[in-house]
């Protein structure tokens, strides 16, 4: 009788998944996905491509920050280039979607690379003040260097082109963003089974010893700052395509904050977790907005304030989840399938 | 607190009262800053559109139609106007959008020509009036960069030294509302002879703006226009008190008003302010509903120009509307708008006309000035309806 962690050969030693199970759940998540748009109203789809191309977001700083351990808060700066090499390359250039993202996600790993130099000398807060002036160094070219970048008023991003298709509405964008997260999940997983991701959760742990086992620790963290901007410059890329215009004000360093909030919420160091993550951080203003237009018909004189009061609630919200789940909603998630596993026993 | 509570009451009671009301044909998408930047102006203009579409709605609404107004607060971030912009045009299915910000209005101008969907924006960025580049933008007043070239236009007549040439500076922020005129003012700075000596540049939101004002202070100008919001322009105000500058500012109307003397106190003292549209409580006819809401529905909480700004967006695009008779359509509602010859908003505004040529309402402005804490009328300026200046 089969107990515990029972393999016999190296080929099962490898799977991702155990059983049968989760591969039906996947199965069935993304036939629920492909028939998602014709069920969604505009406005929600607009949100469920927004939380699509967070994920993408979400693991590329997960892989740096949670599995590498090298604290970003540059992330916005990454999406900004990758969004404004998209505009120019499909905008300016014309080149189809299928060449400008991945061409766009290079620039951006390239560029993250550079403003990764910082991490070989410096780590945790100081790492964090290298990579917030990489921030404000993308920000300003990109606010003033009006020839690349269309300055203040932006630049405005065609719609993308399958042939003689055009994908300009939410729901056709819907399946290239879905495919570019299945994607980019698929590969984060398999990383952290090879020996780069294992190197790199070593770097996290102790780089000392992992430089005396021989982890080469230069390559490896320009590698981790590249792997994660060319995940930004993809979720840029995409956001350039959902949003039709990019301006300098897509990109504010609150959202480096809320990548950096997706990831620890969901769970640093999990791919999952960037999932629940970037997930939870999306719907969040989206639900509360609809709980507050709901409540105000009942009982207004408690709502007062109401468009600040939101703003509390979200604030709140967060300190509460970290209060109450530190590891994320990823630790969240096995605590409740392995209650369910071995249910009724309790353990 | 109380007039929070009240002012927000309206605002909730009627977002609650628009998602329930039901057979309303005239839909009508309100994008509206109540959180960002902007919004210690915005909160103003919002409440005057909520209950001047109220008022029309208690006399019978416009044709005997209910308006519809989908009003949403998407705290002056681009991203959120255009997701509100897509749920306006596919959810909603609005004909007319009455809009805020420069950055998003220029942002969706494109869509809006696309969607034919006209957009009445409080912004009154210069590049919104050739009807050739965007056909389906409007707004109620002159534009920014009328309002810089009257400015400066004031500033070369009221100059009365003749051994030199009056010294100019810009203050803006850096965003496209900031930046909206100061290409047409470094144009009309040249043609008038005008010396301009210094540009600074603040960020949309800061604390202390010292280094920016030690900069101006060396390149000591006598006038100086800033293009940014109240509460940046108080904090700008004070922080020249106490550098003792002498510059004569001018202020662009979503930066000067009633609140101004209020958060900046004496450092508002003889500050000019552009005014598309008049003070509150001025003797004109148009002010009587306003002052008579006000005294039906107490406290009296928004006793500030800007109510009287979003009051007589509402006039406009109502006319319009009305003039569009069956033909409520986006298309339909743009063609009644560019029907609109020198109409009379009762006197709130100069009077307000629309081409197919031309999207400029007026190129006439008034100016006031801060007098011991009050806003008193200047005069009302004009500068020439140029073809060379439409879209600048």
């Amino acid at each position: 009788m089969r107990c515990g962690g029972f393999r016999t050969t190296y080929v099962a030693d490898d799977q991702i998944f155990e059983t049968v199970y989760p591969k039906i759940g996947i199965a069935v998540l993304g036939l629920a996905l492909a028939v998602l748009p014709g069920l969604l109203t505009s406005y929600w789809l607009d949100v469920v491509n927004r939380i699509g191309i967070a994920i993408v977001g979400a693991v590329g700083l997960n892989i740096l920050t949670g599995f590498a351990g090298q604290i970003s808060i540059g992330h916005a700066a990454f999406l900004a280039v990758g969004g404004y090499a998209t505009a120019n390359l499909a905008g300016r250039e014309g080149w189809p979607f299928w060449l400008v993202l991945p061409v766009a996600g290079l620039v951006t790993a390239l560029v993250g690379m550079v403003f990764g130099v910082p991490s070989l000398r410096l780590k945790g807060l100081y790492l964090a003040m290298a990579t917030l002036a990489a921030h404000f160094i993308v920000e300003f070219t990109v606010q003033h260097w009006d020839g690349l970048t269309g300055g203040v008023a932006g630049m405005s991003v065609p719609p993308p082109r399958l042939g003689a298709l055009s994908l300009d509405t939410d729901a056709r964008l819907f399946y290239v963003i879905f495919a570019v997260v299945v994607g980019g999940v698929a590969f984060a997983t398999n990383l952290f089974r090879t020996r780069v991701g294992r190197a790199f959760v070593a770097i996290r742990d102790r780089d000392v010893s992992a430089e005396v086992l021989g982890v080469n620790i230069f390559r490896h963290k320009l590698l981790a700052f590249g792997v994660s901007s060319f995940y930004a410059g993809l979720a840029g890329g995409l956001l350039a395509y959902q949003a039709k215009i990019i301006t300098p004000e897509n990109f504010p360093i609150g959202v480096a904050i809320d990548y950096l909030a997706m990831i620890i919420i969901g769970g640093l160091g999990s791919v999952l977790g960037s999932v629940f993550g970037a997930v939870f951080m999306t719907l969040l203003p989206e639900v509360l907005r609809l709980g507050f237009t709901a409540l105000s018909g009942l009982s207004p004189k408690l709502i007062g304030a109401f468009a600040s009061i939101r703003e509390g609630v979200f604030g709140l919200l967060i300190i509460l989840f970290l209060i109450f789940e530190p590891d994320g909603l990823a630790a969240r998630w096995r605590t409740v399938k392995d209650y369910f596993r071995v249910w009724p026993f309790a353990y | 607190m109380q007039r929070v509570l009240a002012r927000s009451l309206v605002v909730v009671a009627v977002l609650g009262l628009s998602a329930v009301s039901a057979a309303a044909q005239i839909k009508i998408g309100g994008l509206f800053d109540l959180t960002g930047v902007t919004s210690e102006v915005g909160k103003a203009f919002a409440q005057a559109v909520i209950d001047h579409v109220g008022l029309l709605n208690e006399q019978g609404g416009i044709n005997g139609q209910r308006i519809e107004l989908s009003a949403v607060d998407y705290g002056y971030k681009i991203p959120q106007a255009v997701a509100t912009y897509k749920k306006f045009k596919d959810d909603d299915k609005v004909i007319l959008i009455n809009g805020w910000g420069t950055g998003d209005t220029e942002a969706l101008k494109e869509f809006v020509s696309k969607d034919q969907i006209p957009y009445i924006s409080a912004s009154y960025s210069g590049h919104l009036t050739d009807p050739t580049k965007t056909p389906y933008n409007f707004f109620v007043g002159a534009s920014y960069s009328d309002q810089i070239r009257i400015f400066l236009q004031y500033a070369k007549e009221s100059w009365k030294d003749a051994s030199r040439k009056p010294r100019v500076a810009f203050i803006y922020s850096d965003n496209p509302y900031g930046k909206a005129p100061i290409g047409a003012g470094r144009q009309y700075v040249k043609e008038l002879g005008l010396e301009l000596v210094d540009e600074e540049v603040v960020p949309p939101s800061f604390q202390d703006s010292t280094s920016q004002l030690l900069n101006l202070q060396k390149a000591n100008p006598d006038f100086a226009y800033v293009n940014t919001t109240t509460s940046w322009v108080a904090l700008i105000l004070r922080d020249a008190q106490k550098l003792g500058l002498k510059t004569k500012f001018g202020i662009n109307p979503y930066g000067c008003g009633e609140l101004l003397p209020k958060v900046a106190k004496e450092a508002a003292e003889g500050t000019l302010c552009m005014m598309p549209n008049v003070a509150y409580g001025e003797n004109v006819p148009g002010m009587k509903a306003i002052l008579d809401l006000h005294k039906a529905k107490a406290p009296q909480v928004n006793t500030d120009n800007l109510y009287v700004r979003g009051w007589v967006y509402v006039t406009v695009w109502s006319e319009a509307v009305k003039r569009a008779g069956g033909e409520l359509t986006g298309p339909g509602v743009k063609k009644a708008l560019e029907s609109l010859r020198n109409f009379d908003t009762g006197g709130l505004t100069p009077p307000i006309s629309y081409t197919a040529e031309d999207h400029r309402p007026t190129t006439r402005c008034a100016i006031y000035e801060v007098k011991a804490g009050k806003m008193a009328r200047v005069g009302e300026y004009e500068v020439p309806r140029k073809k060379e200046w439409l879209g600048l």
